[in-house]
C-alpha cells in the first residue's frame, strides 16, 4: 500500500510539472510574436484626468498622451510645444499672449485651438484637485482667435509661463468632455500626444501610436503599462525579460544597487533622469527646542549625508545641500553647511548642552517609506558615534497619510518628507517651503510654511518671493538664490539627498531617455532587432 | 421534533442574526477608520495643499458633515444597498469589488482544490504505517508548511519559478499583451466559455504560482487534521469490526474510515474558504494579484473609507453565508450534530 502511495504521489507530481512546463514552453512562443513594448512600475493609476491625476505614474502617462503648451529643455529654458512662439508678456505684466499651432488634432480627430486649450485651462481652474498651485494668479482665459490664447493675471507672475509646462494643464477635447465639464473622467484620455489610449484598468493600460500626430512618430508599435506591487516582483520581471522596461523610483535599495551594478556589467540598460525630488527634514520652528535659531542652526551640521547617502542608498541617492536641485541653475556655493560635528558640539555647548545635558531630538519617519527608516536609523547611529554627549536622538515611524494629515498642525518636532515639484523650476522649490500668508513675528499661522510643518517665516523672504515672481530673467534668478541663502541661515529645513527616476530596459531596446520634467520619454523606445521578433 | 425541523429553525435563526451582525460590523468599520488618523483629503491633495484647497475637497467629498449625519447616510445607503462611491476617483464601490472579488475567488477555489488534494494525499499516506518514515515526513511537511511565513514562500517560489528558471510570469493576472476577457470577472470560466485557448492558457500561467503556494501553505493544516482524524477513526469499534469480516484494508480506509474523518476537514475547508475570501493579502501582494484583500489595503492606505467600508461588509456577508451553508452541509452529513 505504501508504495502504491508513493507512485500516486510521484505521478501526480510528474503531471503537475508536465503541465506547468507545457503552459510555460507554449506561452514563450507567443511573447516572441509579440513585438509591443511592457513597461512595468510600482505605481497603480486610479485616474487619468488631467484635472484629477497626481501621481507620478498618472502624470507620466498622460505625458505620453497628450503634449504642453510648453517644454523645458536640458538648460532649463522654455520651448514651444503646442505654442509656435515665446509668451508675449504685456508691458503691466498682467496679459500673456501666446499663439499656438494650427496642425494639430486631437485623438477624437477634432482640432486643437485656442478654445480647446482655454476649456481645458479653465477646467483645472475649477475643478482641478491640484489647482493650488495656480496659487490665484489666473483671472480668465480666453481665446482671442482660433488659434490665439489670452491670459488675464490676477497679478504679475513671471514664474506663470513655466507653469504652462505642467502635465496637470495638458490640453483636452471640449467635445469628448463636454459631458465632464465639471466632473472627471477618470478612465479616458482624448489629447493631442503621440500616443492613443485604447484600453485602461488601474493595473494595466494600452497605448498605440496615434497616427495623425503633428510631430515626431514613436519609434515603437505600442506600449503595454503594468503594475507590479512590489519591489521584488520588478526586479524579478526584469531580470527573468518578463517585461522589456522597468520604470520606478520606489525600488528597495538593494535592487537599486543590483539593476545599477547589471547595468554596469553590460546586462541591462540604465537610463537616468534629471533629479527633481529632494528628500529633506523639516524643523518645527515654534516650538522647543527648534524655536531657538542656534539649535536649529546646530544641527545643520550634525548630518553626515555622505554617510548617510552611501549606507542607506549605496551612493544612488546624491547628498544635497539645497533646497533647489542644482541641476535647476548653476549655484557656485551651496547654501546649507556641510558636516561638522565640531561646530554643533560648540553651538550646543553655547546653549548649555554637552556635559552631561543631551538634546533630546524626537525624529519622524514614514513608517511605509523604506528608504526613511534606514536614513532614521543611520543618523541615530552617526550621532551617537560623533556626539554622544550632546545629542540623543529618538525614532518614530509613522505611516505617511498620518504624517500628512498632522504635519499641518505642528505634531513633529524632527520629521523627514520629501518633495517634487509639478514642473521644473526654482520657485517650485522655494514657495513651497517658505511662502507665509500670515506671519505672527518669526512663525507662519497661515500658508505654506505653516503647511510644510516648519512654521518658520520671514517678513524679508516673504518680500523677496513677491519680488521675484515680478522679475525676470538673470534678476529673477539672483533674488531666488537669494531667498534660498536666507532659508539656509533660518534652518527650518535640512536638505538630505536628491532623487533621480531612473528606468531599465533589456539589452535590445534602446537606453531609456527622460525630459526634463523628469518624465520617462515613452515614444523613443524602441526594439533594436525588431525583425527578429 | 423533527431533525430537519431543527436544522431549519437553526439555519433560519443565524440567518436573522446576520443582520445585525452585518450592522455591527459596519458600524465598527466606520467608527475605526474615523478614529484612525489621517484623512482622504491629505492622501489626495498631499501635504502642500492649501486650507482652502482642503476645506473645498471636503466639502465636495462629505467630510464636513458631522460624523452622526456621515453614519446615518452612511447606514441609509447600506440599507439601500447603496455602498456609495470611491472617494479618490468617484468609481462605484460595487464596480471596484465586482471586478477585484472574482480574482480572490478564483485564486481562492484553485488554490483549496490544491491543499485539499495535497493535504488528502499526504494526509493518507502515512495511515498504512503509522510512525513510520512516510507518516513522519508528511507530519514534518504539515508543521513546516502551516509554519512557513507566507510572503517567504511566496518569494521564495516566485524566485525559483519565474526569475530563475523563467517557467512562469512573476505576477499580475493576465498577460499584458492579451485582450482580457470581460464577461464574469473569472479569467478561466470566460476563456473556456468563450473557447479562447490563448486566453485560457495566459490565465493559467498567472495563476499557477500564486494557486500552488497558497496551496502548499493550506494543505499542512489539511493533512494534519485528517491524519488525526483518521488515525482515530481507525481505531474505532465499527471498523475493527469491519475489518473483522474480512474486508480489505483499502477498502476499510476509503470506504469506511475516510467519510468520518473528513468532517472536520470540511468544517476547515469552511473556514479556510471564508478567510481566504477575507484576503490572503500576503499573497495578493506578493504576486500583484489584483485581488480583494490588495484593493483593501490601497483603500485603508488612501483612506478611501466608502471602499473600505464596502469591501468589509462584502466580506463579512461572505464570511456569514458561508459559515452557515457549511454548518447546514455537516448537518446534513453527519447525524451526531444536535443544535
Amino acid at each position: 500500500m505504501k508504495k502504491k502511495y508513493a507512485q500516486n504521489l510521484l505521478s501526480t507530481c510528474i503531471t503537475i510539472s508536465t503541465c506547468i512546463l507545457c503552459l510555460s514552453q507554449a506561452s514563450c512562443k507567443s511573447k516572441l510574436l509579440n513585438s509591443r513594448l511592457t513597461i512595468a512600475s510600482a505605481g497603480k493609476i486610479s485616474s487619468i484626468d488631467p484635472a484629477q491625476a497626481s501621481s507620478f505614474h498618472s502624470l507620466q502617462l498622460i505625458s505620453a498622451l497628450g503634449d504642453t503648451l510648453y517644454k523645458i529643455n536640458k538648460h532649463g529654458k522654455l520651448i514651444p510645444n503646442l505654442a509656435i512662439a515665446m509668451p508675449i508678456i504685456s508691458k503691466d505684466g498682467k496679459r500673456i499672449s501666446i499663439k499656438l499651432r494650427d496642425d494639430v488634432l486631437f485623438h477624437d480627430g477634432t482640432k486643437f485651438n485656442a478654445k480647446a486649450m482655454a476649456f481645458s485651462i479653465n477646467r483645472f481652474k475649477k475643478i482641478g484637485r491640484l489647482n493650488y498651485i495656480l496659487d490665484g494668479r489666473i483671472e480668465s482665459v480666453n481665446a482671442a482667435d482660433e488659434y490665439l490664447l489670452n491670459i488675464k493675471l490676477t497679478r504679475k507672475s513671471s514664474s506663470l509661463p513655466a507653469l504652462l509646462t505642467s502635465v496637470n494643464l495638458t490640453p483636452i477635447s471640449p467635445k469628448s468632455y463636454s459631458k465632464h465639464k465639471d466632473t472627471f473622467l477618470n478612465k479616458e484620455f482624448i489629447g493631442t500626444g503621440p500616443y492613443k489610449l485604447i484600453k485602461f484598468n488601474s493595473l494595466q493600460q494600452r497605448i498605440v501610436p496615434f497616427g495623425k500626430y503633428w510631430g515626431e512618430n514613436p519609434k515603437n508599435t505600442g506600449i503595454d503599462l503594468i503594475t507590479l506591487s512590489n519591489s521584488t516582483s520588478l526586479f524579478g520581471a526584469l531580470k527573468s525579460g518578463e517585461i522589456d522596461v522597468l520604470l520606478s523610483n520606489s525600488m528597495n535599495a538593494d535592487h537599486l544597487k543590483a539593476l545599477n551594478k547589471m547595468a554596469k556589467d553590460g546586462l541591462i540598460n540604465e537610463g537616468i533622469g534629471p533629479a527633481l525630488e529632494i528628500g529633506y527634514i523639516t524643523l518645527r520652528s515654534n516650538s522647543p527646542p527648534f524655536d531657538s535659531q542656534l539649535v536649529r542652526e546646530s544641527l545643520l551640521y550634525s548630518i553626515d549625508r555622505e554617510l548617510i547617502s552611501n549606507r542607506v542608498t549605496y551612493g544612488l541617492r546624491k547628498p544635497l545641500w539645497s533646497l533647489v536641485p542644482p541641476n535647476l541653475w548653476n549655484k557656485e556655493k551651496a547654501p546649507w553647511p556641510a558636516y561638522n560635528p565640531v561646530k554643533t558640539q560648540t553651538l550646543l555647548k553655547k546653549l548649555g548642552y554637552c556635559n552631561g545635558k543631551k538634546l533630546n531630538l524626537p525624529f519622524t519617519f514614514r513608517s511605509n517609506v523604506p528608504s526613511d527608516k534606514l536614513l532614521a536609523l543611520t543618523w541615530q547611529a552617526q550621532l551617537k558615534r560623533d556626539l554622544q554627549d550632546c545629542i540623543k536622538m529618538e525614532l518614530q515611524g509613522v505611516e505617511s497619510t498620518t504624517v500628512y494629515r498632522q504635519l499641518g498642525l505642528g505634531a513633529f518636532e524632527l520629521v523627514m518628507l520629501d518633495w517634487r515639484g509639478t514642473y521644473p523650476d526654482p520657485n517650485n522649490y522655494l514657495t513651497p517651503f517658505l511662502s507665509c500668508k500670515k506671519i505672527n513675528q518669526t512663525n507662519c499661522v497661515i500658508g505654506e510654511s505653516a503647511s510644510s510643518g516648519s512654521f518658520w517665516a520671514s517678513y524679508l523672504i516673504q518680500s523677496l518671493l513677491e519680488d521675484s515672481d515680478k522679475e525676470t530673467g538673470s534678476k529673477r534668478t539672483e533674488l531666488l538664490k537669494t531667498i534660498e541663502d536666507y532659508a539656509a541661515k533660518g534652518a527650518s529645513y535640512l536638505p538630505v539627498w536628491l532623487v533621480n527616476p531612473l528606468a531599465w530596459s533589456q539589452l535590445n531596446i534602446i537606453k531609456p531617455e527622460f525630459d526634463s520634467s523628469g518624465y520617462l520619454l515613452i515614444s523613443k523606445l524602441e526594439k533594436l532587432n525588431q525583425w527578429e521578433d | 421534533m423533527g431533525r430537519l425541523k431543527t436544522l431549519l429553525i437553526y439555519s433560519a435563526s443565524r440567518l436573522c442574526i446576520a443582520p445585525l451582525m452585518l450592522w455591527i460590523i459596519s458600524t465598527l468599520v466606520f467608527i475605526l477608520l474615523r478614529i484612525a488618523p489621517g484623512d482622504p483629503v491629505d492622501a489626495i491633495l498631499g501635504n502642500r495643499a492649501d486650507l482652502i484647497a482642503k476645506d473645498a475637497l471636503r466639502e465636495q467629498l462629505g467630510l464636513n458633515k458631522t460624523l452622526i449625519e456621515q453614519y446615518f447616510i452612511y447606514i441609509i445607503n447600506l440599507f439601500h444597498g447603496d455602498l456609495g462611491e470611491a472617494l479618490i476617483n468617484k468609481e462605484p464601490v460595487v464596480e471596484i469589488i465586482q471586478k477585484a472579488l472574482p480574482a480572490t475567488i478564483e485564486l481562492s477555489l484553485c488554490a483549496l482544490i490544491i491543499a485539499g488534494l495535497i493535504g488528502i494525499s499526504i494526509g493518507l499516506s502515512g495511515i498504512a504505517k503509522p510512525e513510520g518514515k512516510t507518516d513522519l515526513a508528511g507530519r514534518l511537511y504539515g508543521i513546516t508548511t502551516y509554519a512557513l511565513p507566507p510572503f517567504w514562500a511566496a518569494m521564495i517560489i516566485q524566485f525559483i519559478f519565474a526569475v530563475y528558471l523563467g517557467w512562469l510570469p512573476i505576477g499580475g493576472r493576465f498577460p499584458p499583451y492579451l485582450v482580457q476577457p470581460e464577461q464574469t470577472g473569472y479569467f478561466i470560466l470566460d476563456s473556456l466559455m468563450s473557447r479562447d485557448w490563448v486566453n485560457l492558457q495566459g490565465a493559467l500561467r498567472h495563476l499557477i504560482l500564486p494557486a500552488i503556494t497558497l496551496g502548499i501553505l493550506l494543505s499542512g493544516i489539511f493533512s494534519r487534521s485528517l491524519r488525526l482524524n483518521l488515525s482515530k477513526e481507525l481505531k474505532a469499534g465499527h471498523i475493527e469490526a469491519t475489518r473483522s469480516r474480512g474486508i480489505n484494508e483499502t477498502r476499510v480506509v476509503l470506504a469506511h474510515a475516510l467519510p468520518n474523518s473528513l468532517l472536520p476537514v470540511l468544517t476547515i475547508a469552511g473556514i479556510t474558504i471564508a478567510s481566504l475570501i477575507g484576503g490572503a493579502l500576503l499573497i495578493e501582494l506578493t504576486f500583484s494579484w489584483p485581488g480583494i484583500a490588495m484593493r483593501l489595503q490601497e483603500a485603508i492606505n488612501q483612506r478611501d473609507y466608502p471602499v473600505v467600508q464596502g469591501i468589509v461588509v462584502v466580506i463579512a456577508s461572505l464570511v456569514v453565508l458561508i459559515s452557515i451553508v457549511v454548518d447546514i452541509i455537516v448537518a446534513c452529513i453527519d447525524p451526531r450534530v444536535q443544535y
